[in-house]
């Protein structure tokens, strides 16, 4: 099957490149031990630190792996080669969302079981569960937003794009600390990024707190609107010349 | 689009008996018109060379025969059907101008991930053979020289078993050995009924593969010939000198003065080095040479441009 031979190549790739798969994989992890070994005093900050760290693994999978990589990929010699096989562009869009799958489960099982050695985590079946849902819910603006690096930056502009937005939302997204510490004006600002949302989803989940219908609505909107930019951007590339 | 197929209906039949069937294809980026109604039927079962200078839109061409890029105006059938469809991609084959791969794929998983897409791939036996692949199956694509990256992507283009393949300058930066081994390959290709478009700047190789020949000149197709156009351009010599030349010179066919040197296109250059002589022009550093591709389309542009 096709769809199977590009996902085994793509897999192939990131596994031989350990240098950037393993610093993906890994980062979130050991952040969550310098913060958690710092700060983190009892279950419930534990608790909300694997549901925000989960989310800083798939923002970093969605910008780095799959925005930076698009954007890599996008002029190569390789990829206008792919784009004349018999094959339609949404099974490779696939395979890449397939990819980052694997390395988001990856990623975040390695943070609970360094979080389980590192602190004192423990919450209800429901509450994983209603955890877990949130992060797969913020995956998908996140996504569309890598997708927008991917086809609006060029392959150099790339990296530094996603490692600044990276860092301005994982920060401004109440990722490193609390966002009920933050002071008025960061957390207005805070309320703009769609991380921040997702964080909120997953600390309500946690807690057992009823979910609202606002946030999952900010959320659909960011994905439409980074899916339209994304779009327009890949409209753009298509026309333009390459050599 | 719609004047050129009121005045020449395609039917069904002669576009499907045509391997490429362009008309009056344009193509722009931007303010630059790299295609000015481009009109190209290349038969089934040729070698067809595409030559040009660069920029004339060869790549642009190629693009548009395999429907990376979308024509602006015109027509374009590729097997009597568009090339943006998968059931005309099955039966195409393409090497882009330039090779690359994922650096860290081994030729063995390149070439199973190609041909995983084709019904009827050839086989890895066959294309190591033809394409002298059998050295570097295991290594991966990063550690390959350019020669041997080059072979790789000439192999690919042929891995599904099309009926038509393009090749964009295949042979540039390999050396003898493999070139020869894939001329032989595209010719084995020819004879098993397979049709052929190529770009090259060599041109013994044109010489070489080519059963007919398209000169393209911005945008436009210029001489729709066959080899003997080639042979042709081959009798054409550079004669070149430091000094000056105010004289006419018999048998120069174009002067030009470049770098403080004279350079005379000729058919015949014993004639010109001898009325150099007879009218006593003082010259330092003769040299005779044949005209490359280049310089010959300089000149038949010329004539063209005079037209």
């Amino acid at each position: 099957m096709i769809l199977l031979e590009h996902f085994r190549a793509s897999l192939i790739r990131l596994i031989r490149t350990p240098s950037y798969s393993l610093v993906t994989i890994l980062v979130p992890s050991a952040i969550f031990v310098i913060l958690g070994v710092t700060f983190i005093e009892n279950r419930q900050e534990a608790n909300f630190a694997l549901g925000s760290f989960s989310v800083f693994a798939t923002l970093g999978i969605a910008f780095f792996q799959f925005g930076v990589g698009i954007a890599e990929d996008r002029e190569s010699p390789w990829e206008q080669y792919a784009r004349v096989l018999p094959v339609p562009p949404i099974t490779r869009l696939l395979t890449t969302i397939l990819a980052s799958l694997v390395f988001v489960t990856v990623s975040i099982g390695i943070l609970i079981v360094v979080g389980f050695l590192t602190t004192d985590i423990g919450m209800s079946v429901t509450s994983w569960f209603r955890m877990f849902l949130s992060v797969i819910v913020g995956t998908l603006p996140l996504a569309a937003m890598g997708l927008t690096i991917g086809y609006w930056c060029t392959p150099k502009g790339a990296l530094p794009t996603a490692n600044l937005l990276y860092i301005i939302l994982a920060f401004l997204g109440g990722i490193f600390f609390q966002p009920s510490l933050m002071p008025d004006l960061l957390n207005t600002i805070s309320l703009f990024t769609p991380v921040r949302h997702i964080v909120n989803l997953t600390q309500a989940g946690i807690l057992g707190a009823p979910w609202s219908i606002q946030p999952f609505l900010v959320l659909l909107g960011y994905t439409i609107v980074f899916i339209l930019l994304a779009t327009a951007g890949y409209r753009r590339d298509e026309g333009r010349k390459y050599s | 689009m719609t004047n050129s197929t009121l005045r020449k209906p395609i039917s069904s039949s002669s576009s499907a008996s045509n391997a490429v069937q362009l008309e009056n294809v344009v193509k722009s980026f931007g303010t630059t018109k790299a295609l000015n109604g481009l009109t190209l039927t290349l038969e089934k079962g040729e070698i067809h060379a595409l030559l040009g200078p660069n920029g004339a839109g060869k790549t642009t061409a190629i693009a548009i025969m395999t429907g990376l890029r979308k024509a602006d105006l015109g027509s374009v059938s590729i097997l009597g059907g568009d090339p943006g469809n998968n059931s005309i991609r099955l039966r195409i084959g393409l090497t882009p101008q330039e090779s690359g791969f994922p650096d860290n794929l081994r030729v063995s998983e390149i070439l199973r991930l190609v041909r995983s897409h084709f019904p009827a791939p050839m086989s890895n036996k066959d294309l190591f053979k033809r394409f002298s692949l059998e050295s570097i199956y295991d290594k991966q694509a990063g550690s390959l020289s350019g020669g041997q990256q080059r072979a790789l992507a000439v192999a690919l283009s042929f891995a599904g078993n099309p009926d038509l393949v393009f090749l964009d300058e295949p042979t540039t930066g390999l050396d003898l050995e493999t070139r020869q081994k894939i001329w032989e390959a595209i010719l084995n290709y020819r004879q098993s009924g397979g049709t052929v478009v190529l770009t090259t700047h060599y041109l013994e190789e044109a010489e070489f593969l080519a059963t007919k020949v398209v000169v393209v000149h911005q945008g436009k197709d210029l001489i729709n010939g066959t080899l003997d156009h080639i042979r042709e351009l081959v009798g054409i010599s550079r004669v070149s000198f430091s000094g000056n030349l105010s004289e006419s010179i018999e048998g120069a066919n174009h002067v030009e003065f470049k770098n403080g040197r004279v350079i005379i296109m000729t058919y015949n250059s014993d004639q010109v080095v001898r009325s150099l002589v007879q009218r006593g022009v003082s010259f330092q550093g003769l040299q005779i040479r044949p005209a490359n591709l280049e310089e010959a389309f300089i000149k038949l542009i010329g004539e063209s441009d005079q037209k």
